[in-house]
């Protein structure tokens, strides 16, 4: 049995008095490609920024590789809440694609890339351009490392930020709607990128609306509306839906038969 | 430490009285001010132009107790007698007229120009459109700026106590000179100043809620 | 226009002259550092310092300067502290300004999408060093065309350290025209003094702006 990246056990979140998120489990091995789909609201952003703790759980146990993220429970209900080191620490294992990119406007590519080796990983100047270089190469974006931002299209952009989350070498990769920002013929080419890196054995949890993609390179689909889980599966249930909630979902993809985009 | 200065209150309103109406006086008058250098400028003639320009850098270039001082000195220089309170509102108001007209300006520009077209078209003379037509919808949509620029024009009017005026800082001044409480009057009339200038920027705050709601 | 006399009155001008830039750009100094300093305090405790940073700023921009420094020259010595007329020209217009450029900070801060901070802590970039080098290079470069405004700001300001009597350009002019009767001639040197400053100020943070610029 491969080994246990992400554990979810019962996390809940809420702002205020709206429950984005409730009784949400989730177990991702190695290797296995977990995407979470359903309507805007149904909490699957904020399920994905808890695992690494840009939202804080209100409710539930996260652990990454075994290790409790966020808060220290000892197994109980009291929660203690960590310190920034021991989060920055258990966060360190997974890496997070923006769906606004989020590339640093004062950085060429190369450097966006090699901030969070120098800044994070505290490597000198030379290992990290190497490492840098490669990860840009990696997602075939070697002849714009000079290149600031604003001079790249939005499919560029995107994948700089792939490459950025992949130079920090994670276990597992949380990637947020990343094409959802995109012009629709710039989408192809991060697809792209993501399928290889899924082919590598890349660990992944997403949250994507590219059913057909989402389709063809998971592991598991997790179906969600407002705030908790409605189906499990294998990735043909998209296909084949068997709850009421998740055929109304896919129908207007599925109209005229075929799967449309 | 503050209990002696009741006595004080009957002066200190009227200094501050004083402010108001001088402060009153130059906001209009840099509003005329920032109207004339707009136009001076839409007209696009060098020498307009130039005038303009010459104006702007002069007075926001330098600052506004030089100012004050030229243009209470110089004319006595040329033996003209000046009321200090009219310099005071001169000098104020032609300050602000400086600034006023930025902040026109922009609200000029954000106007489509299809209104003064159809002003044109229609036959209204461009000073009645100028007036009837842009500005009222020039005002509601600086109004934010304008207030701001009023309770700049009340926080610089303290330095007219320099020239003799009797504003409320000179009044503080005289308090000073008889009761030897520096320290309690001006922190006194400094509050005073900010709750004359909040109250401003309150009313500002009314204006743009009630103003917005309307358009 | 006497010309001769203009000539007479330049090193005069020259040794107030020094006097104003000294107190111009010690007190944007200061101010600008005592700004950062209170602004990244209440960005770092934003719950603890919120009414203390809204009432500073409140007070501080919201009375003249003029009454500031009479309750700094005037005022403090009554509960023991004298300071010269330099030094509390120079500290009342480091605190004025630092108001100001508090809340230039605050603007600056503001300006950057709250993503690119995210992705710094998604990566592990600690919160010093993301507040260093990804934070501040943008906000810097947000915030230079206004810092260069409010240091122009200041130095008409420091004008009115002349009524606390600091021998800076205005009450050289003062002092020339109380000397010799001529009006016309110190004011204008003055005006053209003041505004040889600001227009070489604003040329100096074009310059600023266009090196931070690619």
């Amino acid at each position: 049995m491969s080994e246990l990246i992400i554990q979810m056990c019962g996390v809940g979140k809420s702002y205020g008095l709206h429950q984005a998120l409730s009784d949400f489990n989730l177990e991702v091995q190695a290797s296995e490609v977990v995407t979470l789909i359903g309507p805007s609201g149904s909490g699957k952003t904020t399920a994905l920024r808890c695992i690494n703790f840009l939202e804080n759980h209100d409710e539930g146990i996260i652990r990454i590789k075994g290790q409790e993220i966020g808060y220290d429970t000892g197994g109980g209900r009291a929660r203690v809440r960590q310190k920034h080191k021991t989060i920055a620490e258990r966060r360190k294992p997974t890496a997070m694609v923006f769906q606004q990119f989020n590339l640093w406007p004062h950085m060429t590519a190369l450097e966006n890339i090699m901030a969070p080796l120098i800044l994070a990983r505290k490597l000198d100047q030379h290992t990290a351009r190497k490492l840098a270089e490669r990860a840009l190469a990696r997602v075939g974006l070697a002849s714009k490392a000079a290149s600031y931002p604003e001079k790249l299209s939005g499919g560029q952009q995107q994948r700089v930020g792939i490459a950025r989350a992949l130079s920090i070498e994670p276990e597992v990769m949380l990637l947020d709607e990343p094409t959802s920002a995109l012009d629709p013929e710039l989408v192809g080419e991060v697809l792209n990128v993501v399928s290889e890196l899924v082919k590598d054995g890349m660990t992944m949890v997403m949250v994507t609306h590219e059913m057909k993609f989402a389709q063809e390179v998971s592991t598991k689909i997790v179906f969600m509306e407002a705030g908790r889980i409605v189906e499990t599966g294998s990735p043909d249930m998209l296909g084949n839906p068997t709850s009421t909630r998740l055929q109304k979902f896919l129908a207007p993809l599925h109209r005229g038969g075929a799967v449309a985009y | 430490m503050f209990s002696r200065l009741d006595g004080y209150i009957g002066p200190m309103l009227a200094g501050a009285s004083v402010t108001l109406v001088i402060c009153i006086g130059a906001i209009l008058l840099g509003f005329i001010a920032g109207i004339a250098l707009y136009s001076l400028r839409n007209t696009g003639a060098r020498g307009a132009v130039a005038l303009a320009d010459v104006y702007l850098g002069f007075f926001r270039g330098t600052p506004l107790l030089v100012q004050l001082l030229m243009l209470f000195y110089i004319p006595i220089a040329l033996g003209v007698e000046i009321n200090p309170y009219v310099a005071a509102v001169i000098a104020l108001g032609l300050n602000s007229g400086a600034y006023q007209s930025e902040i026109l300006r922009a609200g000029f520009q954000s106007l489509p120009k299809g209104q003064v077209e159809a002003a044109d078209s229609v036959g209204i003379p461009r000073g009645k459109t100028l007036w009837h037509i842009q500005i009222p919808q020039v005002l509601r949509l600086t109004v934010p700026q304008l207030v701001s620029e009023a309770a700049d024009i009340i926080k610089a009017s303290a330095i007219v106590s320099v020239v003799t005026v009797t504003d409320l800082l000179r009044v503080g001044r005289q308090i000073v000179a008889s009761n030897y409480r520096p320290l309690e009057v001006f922190i006194t009339v400094a509050v005073v100043y900010l709750i004359l200038i909040s109250i401003v920027q309150l009313f500002g705050r009314y204006l743009e809620a009630r103003w917005r709601t309307k358009s | 226009m006497n010309f001769d006399s203009i000539i007479g009155m330049m090193p005069a001008f020259g040794r107030g002259a020094l006097y104003t830039i000294g107190i111009s750009t010690s007190s944007i100094v200061l101010g600008a550092l005592l700004g950062f300093f209170i602004h990244a305090a209440y960005r770092k405790f934003p719950r603890q310092l919120k009414a203390a940073y809204a009432a500073y700023v409140w007070v501080i921009r919201g009375t003249p300067f003029l009454a500031q420094l009479f309750i700094v020259y005037y005022g403090l010595p009554a509960i023991g502290i004298t300071p010269s007329a330099m030094q509390a020209a120079v500290a009342t217009l480091a605190i004025y300004g630092s108001a100001y450029f508090a809340e230039i900070f605050r603007a600056s801060w503001n300006s950057i999408p709250k993503g690119h901070a995210e992705a710094a802590i998604a990566c592990g970039i600690s919160p010093l060093a993301t507040f260093m080098k990804i934070e501040m290079p943008q906000a810097v470069r947000y915030a230079i065309p206004l810092l260069v405004n409010q240091s122009i700001v200041l130095i008409k300001e420091s004008s009115l350290a002349s009524i606390i009597t600091v021998p800076e350009l205005t009450l050289t002019a003062g002092k020339i025209v109380a000397e010799t009767y001529s009006f016309v001639e110190p004011y204008l040197l003055l005006a053209l003094t003041y505004w040889a400053l600001t227009y070489l100020t604003s040329i100096l943070g074009r310059r600023i702006e266009k090196s931070f610029s690619r």
